[in-house]
């Protein structure tokens, strides 16, 4: 072969290298615009407000998910977080009801390595496959509301997914059947004639963390703000007293 | 926020990846770290002499790739599923990556040693010798005329090749790791493009401090010619300036990642209060800055401590204590800033997972001087 032929070989393997390239840049780009419209155009859109103004702190939703969900001991699918603000006699109580926020952009499935953790097409819920599910419990450390557990029975990663069993045949999750304060609304965010979202056109909400752009589908009426997140700044104090 | 506040009930949530994921992550950088350095400098020196170094640099990173994986499958709740990890495959996840740059790895250092290797094996397959057949099965029973300087130049083009390509991989592991830690955007103090910088000082220190102390360890038990072993010592203190420059760079890239942090927010400052004087700041202070950064660079600062042996097996020894600790400073104690609530999580000890480590460390060990024992390290000339 001529030396100029050999360039012009290795010319073309370039070229048919940088269309490679490109056309996987190309599909991964498509795909990652696909997975982000995925989440936004479902038919469905399966969310929740919680008004801690109605919640007493009864933990009746903490019960109610364990005995509907056999969750284990020394874990929660559901809890309410409780504080209290001020000294005697100007006193107040805050109670924040916790659960998985079955994000629109859920960091704990996209960092899931195998797959495991997907969100149903048609209601936009986070679930996790028991079947495929590792336990490499990656997803635990990635989500940022400590709202995973790896469950010590079946040895996988464990959620709340709004109670799946129950939605779908037309209940509603068993932490708002139990709440005594009608403090939880569960419903479609995209229908605009539903309760839930009624209810959040009437009112001001609040979404932790929302600094994350995880875009959470749990919202929050006049939620306090000391326990909408990690405490930072106490740990700061005590180390710096 | 007010301080006020008392918190009357919350959920701890326990740290969820412990030692095994970081002892995990410290062996994969030292790997790489180690071929990265080997190689690096092979295209610096070129010569002869500098291939049993090569391939210490070469067969012993494969060695701790292989026996890596079994880190992380110890520490899955079901290990048996391991291998789905091959097949179903998430690409948002860089763990579904790292799966499979963590393989190439091991796969291209593996054919890069067996050419480093070859031209002595197949002089030994033709030698009488108790293990002339394994010589022979690991050549495939081929048998090729000519000098051994022959036969290197004939597989030249081939061992390049698959030295260049490992040589990528090991740079794809250590952006892997780095990716990975920062791809966690609730952890503020993992959430930082610097992660992959660490990841290449931490690869850069462990790595050329493993290569002094495994080419050591080999000289201590091969027997190696009288030039061949000056020429690889004047190598290894040669090696001992770049682990000096690895641990200024090392500290340099700390120092950074700690202005960062103080400019992300209440959390970046806490994420460095950690180190500094939070749960993990004996650790910090003692073996990753005292042990792993101030000594070795003390033992490496002057030429005639580096030419010493046991000065700079000591220097590798507290750099890779130093790196260790490094690795675990980080990964555990980015778990430890709460999530929810305004307490240190916690990480319950796993003895039986550490039992498990500090035995596959052994066997490890193990290996590496079997192999010594076994594979032709030093150069034959017939």
């Amino acid at each position: 072969m001529s030396n100029k032929g050999e360039a012009l070989d290795r010319r073309d393997f370039f070229r048919k290298l940088g269309v490679h390239v490109t056309a996987a840049g190309a599909g991964v780009l498509l795909m990652q615009s696909g997975r982000e419209s995925q989440a936004a155009t479902a038919v469905k859109k399966y969310g929740m407000v919680i008004d801690t103004n109605r919640c007493i702190g009864c933990h009746g939703c903490t019960i109610a998910c364990k005995s509907e969900n056999n969750v284990p001991d020394g874990f929660f699918r559901s809890w309410v977080k409780i504080g209290e603000k001020g000294k005697y006699p100007n006193v107040s109580t805050h109670f924040l009801p916790r659960l998985c926020n079955n994000c629109e952009d859920a960091p704990c499935l996209n960092l899931c390595p195998t797959g495991a953790t997907y969100r149903t097409q048609e209601d936009g819920v986070v679930h996790v496959n028991r079947e495929v599910c590792v336990g490499c419990r990656i997803c635990v450390v990635a989500c940022p509301y400590g709202a995973r557990f790896p469950n010590p029975i079946t040895h996988t990663a464990d959620k709340c997914d709004f109670c799946y069993h129950r939605i779908t045949q037309g209940l509603q999750p068993a932490c708002v059947d139990a709440c005594t304060g009608r403090a939880r609304i569960f419903g479609d965010l995209n229908d605009p004639d539903s309760e839930v979202s009624r209810y959040m056109q009437s009112h001001s909400t609040q979404r932790l963390r929302a600094d994350l752009d995880t875009r959470p589908k749990v919202h929050y009426v006049h939620a306090d703000e000391n326990l909408m997140g990690p405490d930072y700044h106490r740990l700061l104090a005590r180390r710096n007293s | 926020m007010n301080e006020a506040s008392q918190y009357i009930y919350w959920v701890s949530h326990d740290i969820a990846l412990g030692y095994m994921i970081a002892w995990y992550l410290w062996l994969i950088s030292l790997a790489e770290g180690t071929h990265i350095v080997a190689h690096m400098s092979w295209l610096y020196y070129r010569t002869e002499d500098y291939r049993p170094l090569e391939k210490v640099g070469s067969f012993q990173p494969f060695i701790i790739l292989a026996l890596v994986p079994l880190f992380l499958v110890i520490d899955l709740g079901h290990p048996e599923r391991f291998y789905t990890m091959f097949y179903h495959w998430h690409w948002t996840s860089p763990v579904a990556y790292g799966v499979y740059i963590i393989t190439l790895c091991m796969i291209t250092y593996a054919l890069h040693a067996y050419y480093l290797f070859r031209p002595e094996l197949l002089h030994r397959a033709g030698q009488p010798g108790g293990l002339q057949g394994l010589y022979r099965l690991l050549t495939f029973g081929a048998t090729e005329t000519g000098t051994l300087r022959e036969i290197r130049d004939r597989q030249d083009g081939r061992e390049r090749f698959w030295a260049g390509a490992s040589l990528f991989f090991s740079f794809m592991g250590l952006i892997y790791l780095g990716i990975l830690l920062s791809s966690f955007k609730g952890r503020v103090m993992w959430s930082s493009s610097v992660m992959v910088f660490i990841f290449f000082a931490f690869g850069a220190c462990s790595g050329s401090a493993f290569l002094i102390l495994l080419t050591h360890l080999k000289n201590a038990l091969v027997h190696t010619g009288a030039k061949a072993l000056a020429e690889q010592r004047r190598y290894l203190t040669e090696f001992g300036i770049l682990l000096k420059y690895a641990l200024v760079a090392q500290a340099g890239v700390f120092f950074i990642y700690f202005v960062l942090l103080q400019y992300t927010g209440i959390g970046g400052r806490l994420a460095s209060q950690v180190f500094f004087s939070g749960p993990r700041a004996f650790q910090f202070w003692f073996f990753q800055v005292a042990i792993g950064l101030v000594l070795p660079f003390v033992l490496m600062l002057y030429r005639n401590m580096r030419e010493n042996v046991l000065v700079s097996c000591l220097a590798a020894i507290a750099t890779l204590i130093g790196t260790l600790f490094g690795c675990v400073n980080i990964f555990i104690g980015g778990q430890m800033l709460p999530m929810t609530h305004f307490n240190w999580e916690i990480l319950e000890p796993e003895p039986g997972k550490m039992a498990f480590g500090i035995a596959l460390m052994v066997v490890m060990f193990a290996v590496f001087l079997v192999t010594y024992k076994v594979l032709p390290y030093e150069n034959i000339e017939s």
